[in-house]
């Protein structure tokens, strides 16, 4: 499947502000089985320099910052990109127990930002928390394949959790989240994150889209108007990372477009950084996934 | 050292209190396992002890917690709001030249090992790729930077500042308990301790030819300042503010060493440099201290939500623009994991044995590992592989095998098999004991010491001679420099002879001479007004106090009768802010008590002193020792039953105000700093005067007049010139006009005016800046006008300039992010 990919955002602030300085992370990251073209950002006002670089983790990070006074800012992101299917043997691949897949990512000498060891620890948003683990524990045990693991993970939040825009803020505590057993797709790939790390499960936070508009005869998927986010958990080094949406409880294929993955959303926020001033803000986001082919 | 037969000649051993000391011998003790002569200096310093005080120890113990104190030495524990006085424990810990000689040695070897090993994690990651380190003990760490990657400091030295727990065996023998590179916490206290036991037995320490600090400091500035791009390079030291647990320890450092004391909001990166907002404009910073975390340095690049740091610092660090101290991420080298695979590194990088072993470690990321841990649980301990909270540890203590029930048990055992990498297995260590003055017994006490190692100008290391000793309540490893219970004491390495040799050898150059009090922070400049203003407005609402206890004629019921004081005074202790209307209505006692004891009101005088207290924490490597003294003593209790007291509270308060004054204006180098403290005490007062003279010249009569001389301490002198009783314009002249009263208007304006023409200019053309040119305004206005102008109207519009020039002040000089939201996150999608 090939995809034109838009996103705009517009930030509108009350009082102008100064020194505002952004970090801008929406230029896709090399994945397997997705190759991106013509990416471009840009930015009004147009900043003196913008810094691309990498992020912490397997993201891309573009930087700049605007000295003069401002109200408003406006970021496009615009890119072209085609999506592979997932190979054939993913679907019904098992994968090896958890027992042996802890031991594997234990072993694996790689320190990247693609390692298993780089994903399998706390992180800031990805707290451990006793009643996940404990939920997790009633669907899980030691010599489970992964693949099923994860699959039951992802069904078991599809089917327990009403999807609720209005549920959650973007900081909102997973914890909460669960509680509630409502939230948005970031509340629910913080939940299964820290389900599978409480088994020893690698696991990383996917940011990217969601094809809009549904092919002929089958169903929008939820959360297509907005980024998305799903779970990437590495199935040993034959199978690598595959990603689980639990939002709409499928694996990632060709309606999911990667754009980075972090430990949790902390690592991947689409947009953060600082500004001078003491006005409030708002914030407009619209993002277009259009089918090319 | 050479050893020899008997100690050094100058005191002979006599009888002293470690003549009975009985320390188990199984378990260690340094006193008991201490070589002849070693022993021979405790039976010394012991003496020495115990005729300083005439043979009482709990009154040697009294002294020592006396200079403590007066050192303004304080600490936090988690969750306290208050500051709790320093535990010193007056008998030091000796050891000898010998011993101390291997743990030294141990030292050095260990850090550069640290530094050897932050250099592969951060730059070819060999260990890993060769199998010698599993990746997770690295990336299992919250500290570990992955943008640090490939980013190394420009002169290649990660670490300046390592600091290590230590145990001493029951053998004697020394081991690591725990690195630390990420905060050297600890190492100003061991100064402090070190200062405060000089104060109460200095002759001693030069008796028992205890090493002395202070090369050690210098050498590790001296390393700091090598590492910098810059001749004269500005070193500062970045703490997280006055609410850290250990601030008062970062502003002792900070005003010793002679570092600019800074937070992240009074610094900004530009184009990969880094510059501190000071008054005089931004000043380049060449290198940092940091008492902060890693992730908390820089929101941009680290934790987002971090209001310590400062947005973009990495750009600056890693252009080169600022030596950081110690370089960012190295914190992933202190946990427990790592611990365990020190042995091997040491042997896989420096091709030797450790010298100093740790306490023996098993990372249980290992199916072997994790094995042998489970199977050996009783004589080991749990803990955190990373010092984060996990799941059978929740709150990050080790856990000792041995105590567990079966129950708990089970579920630790589950947890570990579910979750392995998170825990370490370790030996449990048996600290030998030291001598410890408790309740006035000599009594032995299991004790640990950090040490501090430190990278010199050549980039060698240096060791201080001494460390900050704990002397724990109970047996339980230290998890934090000081438990609830605990003591700490002040370590001694002691030669045979006199450390003469040292001193000459030593051969530093003359710095260049330099006058003046360094950079001012826009922030310190900020906080020093504010000082000078609370500090005023709260002596100006005692006086009110004063001044309605001191007429009693009128409490006889008589509040309302014409002329009577009580109402009128009463009026200017609502206007400040110090009571509600409604209190004025009640009996004296009771008004005046609310006033002194206020919290809510802003103007009551309890709330200022407090705010004042606040303020002067975030200044205190500024003030002398002697100032800070009286700025911490608690204010006097007030007995509303008894007016009486309440009037010797008045008093006490006045003289208080007085010795800060007397302080201020002799001992206080004339800076820009002092400048600051002053300019905000004459605009308070200033404005005091003009709004006490529009009330009390309302009426125009004799008791209100004689009332406002009273509250601008000018009775006297009007005494001197007029024989009359008080009259409108004479009044006006002397405490609004006369510009020999220093406690006239026109003197405290033309203060500000010296004060301000006195401050460094922002400006290339000698134009005055708006502050100034707004203040002279001012002074220029009342040199011109006469008595009979001082209306009340004018009076208020006088206040209304006050003000303006005040803003104008802040505007020009401070920090305009001051309140909170002024500089906050953009929220994210």
């Amino acid at each position: 499947m090939r995809y034109s990919v838009s996103h705009i955002t517009t930030l509108k602030y009350a009082q102008a502000v100064s020194m505002a300085q952004f970090n801008v992370r929406l230029k896709p990251a090399p994945w397997n089985g997705q190759v991106v073209s013509d990416y471009k950002l840009t930015l009004d006002p147009s900043p003196a320099q913008v810094v691309e670089g990498q992020g912490g983790y397997h993201v891309n990070e573009a930087r700049f910052a605007l000295r003069e006074v401002t109200s408003q800012v406006q970021i496009e992101s615009r890119f072209t990109v085609e999506v592979e299917p997932l190979p054939f043997f993913v679907e019904d691949a098992a994968g090896p127990g958890l027992a042996e897949l802890r031991e594997r990512a234990m072993k694996k000498p790689d320190l990247s930002d693609l390692a298993p060891a780089s994903y399998i620890f706390a992180s800031p948003i990805a707290q451990p928390q006793h009643e996940i683990a404990r939920w997790a524990g009633s669907l899980l045990n030691e010599a489970m394949p992964v693949m099923e693991a994860g699959r039951a993970l992802m069904s078991a939040i599809h089917g327990e959790f009403t999807f609720d825009a209005d549920a959650t803020e973007t900081d909102t505590p997973p914890i909460e989240a669960f509680n509630r057993r409502h939230g948005v797709c970031q509340d629910f790939s913080h939940i299964m994150i820290i389900a599978a790390r409480a088994h020893g499960i690698p696991a990383a936070y996917v940011s990217g889209y969601l094809r809009t508009l549904p092919p002929p005869g089958q169903e929008r998927l939820v959360g297509a108007d907005a980024m998305h986010a799903w779970v990437n958990l590495w199935c040993g080094e034959e199978l690598g990372w595959v990603g689980f949406d639990p939002t709409n409880d499928k694996l990632a294929d060709t309606d999911h477009i990667f754009l980075g993955m972090g430990r949790d959303y902390s690592d991947v926020a689409p947009l953060d950084g600082r500004f001078r001033g003491a006005g409030t803000q708002a914030m407009y986001a619209s993002v277009d996934v259009a089918p090319l082919d | 050292m050479v050893t020899r037969p008997a100690s050094g000649p100058d005191l002979a051993p006599t009888a002293s209190w470690l003549d009975g000391y009985a320390a188990e011998a199984s378990r260690g003790d340094l006193f008991g396992d201490a070589s002849r002569p070693v022993a021979d200096v405790w039976r010394k310093v012991a003496a020495g002890l115990a005729a300083a005080t005439d043979g009482d120890p709990s009154a040697l113990q009294d002294a020592t917690a006396r200079h403590a104190a007066d050192l303004g030495l304080a600490f936090r524990l988690t969750g306290d709001e208050d500051e709790r006085s320093w535990p010193l424990n007056a008998m030091p810990l000796i050891v000898g030249a010998q011993e101390w000689s291997q743990v030294e040695r141990g030292l050095i070897q260990r850090a550069e090992l640290m530094e050897a090993i932050a250099t592969d994690i951060y730059g070819e990651q060999k260990l890993v790729a060769d199998g010698h380190l599993p990746a997770a003990v690295v990336a299992g760490s919250p500290f570990f930077a992955r943008r640090m990657i490939g980013r190394t400091p420009h002169e290649g030295r990660f670490i300046h500042v390592y600091a290590a727990d230590l145990a001493r065996g029951p053998r004697g023998q020394w081991r690591v308990l725990q690195d630390r590179v990420r905060v050297a916490g600890g190492i100003g206290y061991a100064l402090e301790n070190r200062l405060a036991m000089s104060r109460a037995i200095g002759n001693l320490l030069a008796d028992a030819h205890a090493r002395r600090l202070s090369e050690f400091f210098s050498g590790m500035v001296e390393g700091m300042a090598a590492a910098c791009r810059r001749e004269n390079p500005r070193i500062a030291l970045m703490t997280p503010g006055r609410f850290n647990q250990t601030y008062a320890e970062q502003a002792h450092l900070a005003r010793y060493l002679g570092l600019p004391l800074v937070e992240g909001r009074d610094l900004t990166v530009l184009d990969e440099k880094l510059y501190v907002g000071t008054i005089a404009g931004p000043k380049r910073v060449d290198a940092v201290w940091r008492w902060i975390d890693t992730t908390a340095l820089d929101p941009l690049s680290f934790d987002a939500k971090s209001q310590l740091g400062v947005p973009n610092l990495f750009g600056a660090w890693a252009g080169g623009g600022v030596e950081m101290v110690n370089w960012p991420g190295v914190e992933v080298l202190e946990s427990a994991a790592f611990a365990a695979f020190m042995p091997r590194l040491c042997r896989t990088l420096l091709g030797e044995a450790p010298i100093l072993p740790n306490v023996a470690t098993w990372w249980c990321g290992q199916a072997v590992e994790s094995s042998t841990v489970a199977a050996r649980l009783e004589e080991l301990a749990l803990v955190p592989a990373f010092g984060q909270p996990v799941e059978a540890l929740a709150n990050r203590n080790p856990i000792a095998g041995a105590g567990l029930d079966g129950k708990s048990r089970v579920a630790l055992i589950d947890a570990l098999w579910r979750r392995p990498m998170d825990y370490c297995g370790q030996e449990i260590v048996h600290l030998s004991t030291t001598p410890a003055i408790i309740d006035g017994q000599i009594v032995p006490r299991p004790f640990t010491v950090r040490a501090f190692v430190a990278r010199t100008a050549d980039g060698g290391w240096t060791v201080m001679p001494g460390g900050f000793a704990r002397l724990s309540s109970s047996t339980a490893l230290p998890t934090s420099l000081m438990g609830d219970g605990d003591l700490s004491a002040d370590l001694w390495v002691v030669d045979d002879k006199p450390a003469a040799a040292h001193l000459g050898s030593r051969v530093a150059g003359e710095p260049p001479i330099s006058r003046g009090g360094g950079i001012l922070a826009s922030q310190a400049a900020d906080n020093l007004f504010w000082f000078g203003r609370y500090n005023e407005r709260a002596e100006a609402m005692v006086r009110v106090v004063r001044a309605i206890l001191a007429n009693p004629a009128d409490s006889d019921g008589n509040v309302d009768a014409e002329g009577a004081a009580l109402p009128r005074l009463a009026a200017l202790l609502v206007e400040g802010g110090a009571i509600e209307a409604a209190t004025a209505k009640l009996p004296i006692a009771k008004i005046c008590a609310r006033a002194l004891t206020e919290t809510r009101l802003a103007g009551g005088v309890a709330t200022l002193m407090r705010r004042r207290q606040q303020v002067g924490m975030a200044l205190r490597e500024r003030f002398a020792r002697d100032f800070w003294r009286i700025v911490s003593r608690p204010m006097p209790s007030i007995n509303v039953e008894r007016p009486q007291s309440m009037l010797s509270s008045a008093r006490w308060l006045t003289e208080h105000f007085s010795a800060l004054a007397g302080l201020i204006s002799e001992n206080m180098v004339r800076s820009a700093a002092w400048r600051f403290l002053e300019i905000g005490q004459r605009l308070e007062r200033a404005q005091a005067i003009c709004r006490t003279a529009r009330q009390l010249t309302k009426a125009g009569d004799v008791t209100s007049l004689g009332l406002l001389l009273d509250l601008c301490d000018s009775q006297i002198i009007y005494r001197s010139r007029y024989l009359t009783g008080p009259s409108l314009n004479p009044v006006r002249d002397l405490v609004l006009l006369d510009p020999d009263n220093p406690r006239a208007l026109v003197f405290q304006v033309a203060q500000v005016v010296a004060h301000l023409s006195a401050l460094p200019s922002s400006r290339d053309d000698n134009i005055p800046e708006p502050p100034l040119r707004a203040a002279r305004a001012l002074l220029g206005e009342l040199q011109a006008l006469l008595a009979t102008d001082m209306t009340p109207e004018r009076l208020a519009a006088m206040e209304a300039q006050l003000l303006a020039l005040s803003d104008a002040i802040s505007l020009r000089y401070f920090l305009q992010l001051d309140n909170e939201d002024a500089e906050r996150r953009t929220p994210l999608l």
